[in-house]
């Protein structure tokens, strides 16, 4: 069985889904192999683009800022890669990469705008996104329906309320206000005046053991809104609470009107946590991304996965994929390898070091050192929640001024793969919370990179 | 004792334990569940938890780490691992490949083996319809009777009879499976006129006998390869190079044995030889020529069994040759390629969880507006055909192989 296409895009989470849309858009016949859900799947529902600077500890004071020093003291992280495709003049730097990471928040805020991952926020400034432990982190967008207040920062009389649901297990709304009062009280911050409450959405009928996935898809139902808006009133009146903490549950389609009809019903202000992955957000910005990439008019190959490939000369001409029982090849004249790391699949650690899955590619730490024979286990911290993270979250693929992966030598693995997300080594998503905008960014990049390579080859032709 | 006399004395022991070593081609699928991180993503998109929820069916991710209980205690699995329609949804989104339909198989072939008590009475039941007929179903009791019932479906459907073809030298082999052979005949009828349209060299077996699939869902391992078996021996014995159905199940479950005991021809979906060997050509000019019909508006459902047990290409292919008929628009339904509940044997001892399952797709298939819902599964076909009725939906359903054979050009 064979198939051809002109762009191939491997990975289908959001590096490869925007690179995938953006290629298509600019007139690509467009194929992306997909094998199973990774690591966007998992996402909380915030959309980070720098939340620290790499071995900072304070936050930076706005994305705007922390891209600003970025560009200008990091060369090698994938944003200065991305921003830089020609020479750019020293100290010109930061407005390029400001600018080419600007346009693509506001692309893919456009393009998810109709869809229930419809995002809000700006590079302006970062969201407190509060989660279902009573913490808070910053972030750069959120989905609409999980954007809590800047408002209630300065109301002295707000009340919130942490309303959890009976039987659902991934939310204890008392443990989440114990912890965000002691955050308010140290922090000298407002509302200082927490209330927790369970209230009942049954999906089944009963009221022990739901999963989150089942109270989304019960409130996507038209009217189970209303039973949810009556138990909360009870509390609300309760309380006098001005604001309302749910667990992120509030539908898989319909959050955002759910959110509407809650606080019209209700008067008061309603947004849902971020919760543990994989959490319902991530459902909805992995089912929301491919709508986005399928209606942009890209083909999609699911359950499939790249086994091996073809050269030709410098050329990567085809590769192969297998599903459940049956193999296809596939040619393209250019690739975009958007793999991911360990839950991506695209690399793998064991003893005997990293490993590239896909071609066998150059592995990089974080410090850009050989990891291909490099135990992983050399670059995990011992302490499993710590503030410096794990540096073995750095590591990927090197990756030159167009994206494409580098050999030892420096030079370019092929002229025509191009890649895209967390499989490009060179930054700790978890620490600099950084992950989706790099991955959307270089996802943007690689498929403007791939038009221009396929231009170019037109031309020579 | 010595070492070798040691290891048989231990080995003869485990049937007193109730375990039964892992078969080579168990291993790798045991093996798959080391890579489980156990993050629930597949809870997420499991159907039957979603129609049922997690209280009822604790979902995909629970049955795999059953495997960390020790092998004594998989009966105590009994009251979940029947519910699994082994749509392979979970598979297919799992990051680390954990190949949790295969994982069921190997837990009920052992409650099989070691509880059958714990088996529910209407998997018994079709066992034994199973070892007595070579068949899924009761076969016709009065051959008159079945071929009655099969010209009134073609009368029906305004289709002619191609006569049974059983030659020797044919290039390749239909079977078109239990279903089809005893129940939804048109199904079978219709491959044949296609098959006849398009001039294929192709030929029946003499004598029907079940892929096995449904044993294997049973977890009768004994049952399930000697019925394989005898299948090997008669496909062979034809010559044939490649085996055709016109059922997603047979395929998948061919697709699978037929590379695991070594047939060395492969088995495809009719769609599949549409496609890659009559070609889009042929195809377009016959279609496109066909009978005069008024427009109309289908949805169409994706099997399991051809998507995630096969490959998903083969549902591009269903629409790629639904685009050649003049006058068909189509209406995908939101919920396309979601589990219709009619696999895993569950309507058999549980047929409301398999409604629950069915019934968010009845939603999404009202919603797209279609006035046929067409799909490449006998099984599929009945399971949403009798629930759309139920429901009291004006929307029909037609097997697509039958509505392909209903656009060619009457002769």
């Amino acid at each position: 069985m064979h198939m051809e296409t002109e762009v191939l895009v491997i990975g289908g989470g959001l590096a490869g889904l925007v690179a995938g849309t953006r290629a298509a858009e600019a007139g690509h016949r467009v194929l992306l192999v997909q094998k199973g859900h990774g690591a966007t799947a998992y996402s909380s529902g915030a959309f980070d683009v720098i939340g620290y600077l790499p071995d900072a500890l304070e936050p930076v004071a706005n994305p705007v800022e922390g891209l600003s020093v970025l560009a200008q003291v990091y060369p090698l992280h994938p944003y200065s890669i991305a921003g830089f495709p020609v020479d750019v003049e020293s100290g010109g730097e930061s407005a390029v990469v400001l600018a080419l990471v600007s346009e693509t928040v506001e692309w893919l805020k456009d393009r998810l705008d109709k869809t229930p991952a419809a995002l809000s926020g700006g590079l302006d400034s970062n969201l407190v996104a509060m989660t279902v432990l009573g913490t808070t982190k910053p972030t750069c967008l959120l989905q609409k329906s999980m954007v809590s207040i800047p408002e209630m920062e300065g109301e002295e009389d707000g009340v919130l309320l942490f309303a959890g649901v009976r039987g659902y297990a991934d939310f204890a709304p008392g443990a989440a206000a114990k912890v965000f009062l002691r955050d308010r009280m140290m922090n000298k911050k407002y509302p200082q005046k927490i209330a927790h409450c369970q209230v009942r959405v049954s999906p089944s009928g009963t009221d022990y053991n739901i999963s989150g996935v089942e109270i989304a898809r019960h409130l996507d139902h038209p009217g189970s809104i209303d039973s949810l808006a009556k138990e909360l009133a009870v509390y609300i009146d309760q309380f006098g609470a001005t604001d309302v903490a749910l667990p992120p549950v509030l539908g898989i389609q319909n959050a955002i009107s759910n959110k509407e009809a809650l606080e019209e019903r209700l008067g008061v202000r309603v947004f849902e946590l971020l919760g543990l992955p994989p959490s319902v957000p991530g459902l909805r910005l992995q089912n929301s991304l491919e709508q986005m990439y399928l209606e942009s008019g890209g083909a999609l190959l699911r359950g499939h996965e790249v086994v091996s490939y073809t050269m030709e000369g410098d050329r990567l001409i085809s590769v192969q994929t297998k599903g459940p029982s049956r193999e296809i090849q596939i040619s393209a004249q250019a690739f975009v390898l958007a793999t991911g790391k360990f839950i991506g699949g695209g690399l793998s650690g064991d003893k005997d070091g990293v490993r590239e899955i896909v071609f066998d590619l150059m592995s990089v730490t974080g410090e850009f050192v050989s990891a291909e024979e490099a135990s992983p286990s050399r670059s995990t911290s011992k302490l499993a929640v710590s503030p410096l993270g794990q540096p073995v979250l750095s590591n990927g693929v090197s990756v030159d001024s167009f994206l494409r992966p580098v050999k030892r030598n420096g030079l370019e693995w092929t002229t025509n793969l191009f890649s895209a997300g967390s499989i490009i080594a060179g930054y700790n998503y978890a620490t600099e919370k950084s992950g989706l905008g790099v991955a959307a960014t270089t996802g943007y990049t690689a498929a403007l990179r791939v038009t221009e390579y396929l231009k170019e080859v037109a031309q020579n032709e | 004792m010595s070492e070798e006399e040691a290891y048989e004395f231990v080995k003869g022991t485990l049937k007193k334990e109730r375990i039964t070593p892992y078969t080579e081609d168990e291993i790798p699928v045991i093996n798959s569940v080391s890579a489980c991180i156990n993050c629930g993503l597949c809870i997420n998109h499991c159907p039957v938890v979603a129609a049922v929820g997690v209280d009822v069916f604790s979902g995909p991710r629970s049955i795999a780490v059953e495997l960390s209980r020790s092998p004594p205690e998989y009966w105590a699995t009994a009251d979940k691992v029947y519910l699994c329609t082994g749509c392979g949804t979970c598979r297919e989104v799992c990051p680390k490949n954990v190949d949790i339909p295969e994982v069921v198989n190997i837990v009920r072939r052992r409650i099989f083996e070691h509880r059958p008590d714990l088996v529910p009475k209407g998997l018994h039941a079709v066992r034994e319809t199973l070892r007595t007929h070579n068949l899924a179903f009761e076969p016709w009791a009065d051959i008159k009777e079945k071929n009655e019932s099969r010209e009134m479906r073609l009368e029906r459907l305004e289709l002619p009879l191609v006569p049974d073809r059983h030659v020797s030298d044919a290039e390749v082999l239909f079977y078109p499976g239990c279903q089809a052979e005893e129940r939804s005949q048109e199904v079978r009828e219709a491959a044949k006129i296609i098959l006849d349209h398009f001039g294929v060299n192709y030929t029946l077996l003499e004598d029907m006998t079940c892929c096995g699939l449904p044993a294997r869902l049973i977890g009768d391992d004994a049952t399930a390869r000697s019925l394989t078996e005898k299948l090997k021996r008669d496909v062979l014995a034809t010559g044939v190079r490649k085996v055709l159905t016109t059922c997603a199940g047979c395929t998948g479950n061919l697709s699978h044995i037929s590379e695991r005991d070594h047939w060395d021809i492969p088995t495809q979906h009719l769609l599949e030889f549409l496609v890659e060997d009559v070609g889009m050509e042929r195809l377009a000019e016959s279609l496109g020529k066909g009978t005069k019909h008024e427009d109309v508006t289908v949805t169409v459902h994706d099997p399991c069994h051809l998507t995630r047990h096969a490959s998903r290409h083969i549902m591009d292919y269903a629409l790629e040759i639904l685009s050649l008929i003049p006058g068909v628009r189509v209406s995908a339904s939101a919920l396309h390629d979601s589990c219709c509940g009619g696999g895993g044997m569950v309507s058999y001892h549980s047929s409301e969880v398999a409604n629950a399952v069915v019934s968010e797709n009845l939603v999404a298939i009202d919603a797209t507006g279609a006035e046929r819902l067409v799909t490449p599964c006998p099984l599929c076909t009945a399971q949403i055909e009798s629930n759309l009725f139920k429901a009291g939906s004006s929307v029909e359903v037609d097997d697509l192989i039958v509505f392909i054979a209903q656009m060619l050009p009457k002769e």
